[in-house]
């Protein structure tokens, strides 16, 4: 959590955010039935949906209001003014590229690809797999320069891959080869371990910690994934060509 | 159900489970499991029952309780390790633990420290359970008395004071971050009429948003980027000696264990509020009525016992308002009710009519689970320590792919990773601001509760507010919640202190 002082001007903008919500709920909550029938039934305001949301809009629009009201008591406009001459300063440059932000640039970056790109579209198994590896790499077993430098070819891998997908060239390939996107990841996944390889080979306790962080990112995955779709039998959210091989692997009549 | 009755069928439950293999490897896995959980830093008892909640999906409803409570109480005990060993509390519950563990773990006593606080942990459970079986069948017919009106009040009470409680910076930040979860618990189709309400035409969002992958990302997504972001090396964990249970100490301090379980029960009943301010509480109070207070701090034992005994006492607690007014009593208890929702079990004043055995169930778990700690913690302490040695860049990734694939599971549903990694990543966000994350998740889960009652109430009522004025339960909740608003105020406080001042000096004049 902020110091006091940062809270409370930080509070000025949560305070408007919360100020706006309430207002944008209560707008809402108005085009709700509220004495108009609906379904064919005639409402009365006290059974209407919108009550409840009017009431929740109406305070949260309140408690933004006393939540500012607060902050900029104790701040005052001259430390309101501050803020606003901060955004525009060096130090909020300054503040962007430090170390701790660019590691949350790094950790958002990851959890959104793996959600939002690889999860509907990539073998479970082999995003997981990319998705440690990332992780590991980034914060376990190599320095800062090593992570600016994989964010960017995290950016420049996803890029490519959404490219690729709205473009249809994904889907149209994919009807003559099969899990084109799972060779890709293989691919990516193979020149991230190759690049990290090369950056951490002639330190010998990065070099363990890679090994390490090897072994856990691939045994990690199957582990997790086989409990979930073998024990559990839970379909993995994509299933693609490591699903493929298990269930051949799984089901195969020499077992029986 | 006659007493005599219910402890016969307590006993007989409790036996069933030992006597079922089956049970006993779930038990004693889930509370090994738990330990971990709660030794890990970084990893709280609240992400572990979450996590668990999507492997036990699939399982029988009691077996599935006895996973989760398990996990819960040994998650809630397991924080003591870090806190005892390396001075970082391996979860909010324990912090208090740190005081005085870490200085016996100096001095060479860790292994005793950790032989207490398992001995204190087990008595605080079982002391809990004692509560629960106890005050259960009066909560819930009391609460058969209760029309809508109470029942959304009672909801409101909850978010309110769970706000009040829990907000680590201004109080109003609490309110909102409860009004954020009922606005959440807005989203989709109402109950009522079926009207979809904030939903903007995506047809994922018509019924409503899953409680589960909100609390995993609220829960487990901040811990990640928190953890990640901090890159905090972990200290050299102290050398751990023999484990001893130390039964002749807590002999001595019986009636401090005492009065903390019952300030772990008390607190852990209180809605939204959680294992560490229980600990916290217990720890004030030992030392305020302590005749050498300035020990406290320096290894003393019975600051170990008060927090340990009244952080684990507040897992029966915070059972109490769950099972019976399906209020949950603590953030690990909201998810336990997220999770009893999936399998089909609603708590409320309903349930001992819906499922007669099912409090008796939750108290004989809690009550193996205690004793599975204590054999557990005594026997694995050493082993289990190790993964202190763990580097949290390492297993923080892994929980990442667990929140993943656990959200996705309940109702194979990638729509609820789209929901679960936002909400985390605003739970970020709101966490650094000083925003509680237990009013947001309370209000989650309490808003259809409060919308459908308030609804009810007032249809019933024709329109008129005048019953809350009428009825007796009513009156008393409006009472306190109106209180509790106001008591935060400024001007009420002032009133308050110059009346007290007054009062004070008239008192001293006379004297």
């Amino acid at each position: 959590m902020m110091d006091t002082e940062k809270l409370r001007k930080a509070d000025i903008f949560s305070g408007t955010a919360i100020l706006l919500l309430g207002l944008f709920i209560v707008a809402q909550a108005f085009q709700m039935p509220m004495k108009d029938s609906y379904a064919g039934v005639q409402n009365v305001w006290y059974v209407s949906p919108a009550l409840f949301p009017l009431f929740v809009g109406a305070m949260l629009t309140l408690l933004g209001i006393l939540l500012m009201r607060t902050a900029l008591k104790e701040v005052g406009l001259t430390g309101l003014r501050s803020v606003f001459a901060y955004f525009t300063s060096q130090h909020f440059i300054l503040f962007l590229k430090q170390k701790d932000t660019i590691r949350y640039y790094a950790i958002i970056l990851n959890l959104l690809v793996f959600v939002f790109l690889f999860i509907p579209r990539v073998d479970f198994f082999l995003a997981s797999l990319l998705f440690l590896l990332v992780f590991f790499f980034e914060f376990y077993c190599t320095d800062h320069n090593f992570l600016l430098k994989l964010i960017f070819l995290e950016l420049l891998g996803s890029f490519i891959l959404i490219c690729f997908i709205l473009l249809g060239i994904a889907a149209r390939i994919s009807e003559t080869l099969p899990f084109l996107l799972d060779y890709l990841i293989c691919a990516a996944t193979a020149a991230l371990i190759l690049v990290t390889y090369r950056h951490v080979k002639t330190d010998a306790g990065l070099l363990k910690k890679f090994k390490l962080s090897l072994v856990i990112a691939f045994a990690a995955p199957f582990t997790i994934g086989v409990i979930f779709k073998y024990f559990l039998l839970v379909p993995m959210p994509f299933e693609g060509l490591v699903v493929t091989v298990l269930d051949a692997i799984w089901w195969a009549d020499f077992w029986s | 159900m006659l007493i005599f009755e219910r402890i016969q069928s307590f006993f007989e439950i409790g036996a069933g489970m030992v006597a079922d293999p089956l049970s006993l490897a779930v038990l004693f896995g889930s509370v090994l499991l738990g330990i971990l959980f709660g030794a890990m830093p970084g990893l709280t008892s609240t992400l572990g029952v979450a996590l668990l909640t999507a492997l036990t999906y699939s399982m029988e409803t009691p077996m599935a309780m006895i996973c989760l409570l398990s996990i819960y109480v040994g998650g809630t005990y397991g924080g003591s390790y870090a806190s005892i060993l390396i001075n970082i509390p391996g979860t909010a519950a324990a912090a208090a633990t740190a005081m005085d563990g870490y200085p016996l773990a100096c001095k060479g006593e860790g292994g005793r420290a950790i032989g207490l606080t398992t001995t204190a942990s087990a008595i605080g459970t079982i002391v809990s359970m004692l509560f629960v079986v106890s005050i259960s069948p009066l909560i819930s017919k009391f609460a058969l008395e209760f029309t809508s009106f109470e029942f959304f009040l009672l909801a409101f009470f909850g978010i309110l004071i769970s706000g009040t409680l829990t907000a680590p910076d201004l109080v109003i930040k609490g309110w909102i971050a409860g009004f954020l979860g009922l606005f959440l618990a807005c989203i989709g189709r109402d109950q009522l009429q079926f009207f979809p309400r904030f939903t903007f035409g995506i047809s994922e969002l018509e019924s409503g948003i899953e409680v589960v992958p909100v609390l995993i990302g609220a829960f487990g997504i901040p811990q990640i980027i928190e953890v990640l972001k901090a890159n905090t090396q972990m200290p050299k964990a102290k050398k751990l000696q023999r484990i001893i249970p130390e039964i002749g100490t807590v002999l001595r301090n019986i009636p401090a264990i005492i009065r903390s379980a019952l300030i772990g029960v008390g607190i852990g009943a209180v809605p939204g509020i959680g294992e560490d301010i229980a600990g916290w509480v217990s720890y004030g109070t030992a030392k305020n009525t302590s005749k050498h207070p300035e020990t406290f701090g320096t290894g003393e034992l019975k600051g170990v016992i008060a927090s340990e005994t009244a952080n684990n006492a507040c897992v029966g607690g915070a059972m109490i308002p769950l099972l019976n007014l399906g209020i949950p009593g603590s953030p690990p208890a909201a998810m336990l009710l997220g999770a009893l929702m999936l399998h089909g079990v609603t708590p409320g004043p309903m349930i001992t009519f819906e499922h007669p055995t099912f409090i008796l169930e939750v108290a004989a778990i809690l009550l193996l689970a205690s004793i599975a700690m204590w054999i557990t913690g005594m026997i694995l302490a050493k082993q289990v320590v190790k993964v202190l040695n763990i580097p949290t860049p390492l297993f923080m990734p892994i929980i990442g792919v667990l929140c993943i694939i656990g959200s996705y599971s309940l109702g194979l549903n990638i729509f609820n990773l789209f929901l679960m990694l936002p909400v985390g990543i605003i739970c970020y966000f709101l966490t650094n601001m000083g925003y509680p994350i237990a009013p947001l998740v309370i209000g989650v889960i309490l808003g259809p509760m409060a919308d459908e009652n308030l609804r009810r109430a007032l249809m019933v009522s024709q329109g008129s507010f005048l019953p809350v004025f009428t009825r007796p339960v009513s009156l008393i909740l409006f009472i306190i919640i109106v209180w509790t608003v106001i008591s935060q105020f400024g001007w009420y406080k002032r009133l308050f202190g110059n009346v007290k001042a007054r009062l004070f000096n008239n008192h001293t004049i006379n004297h």
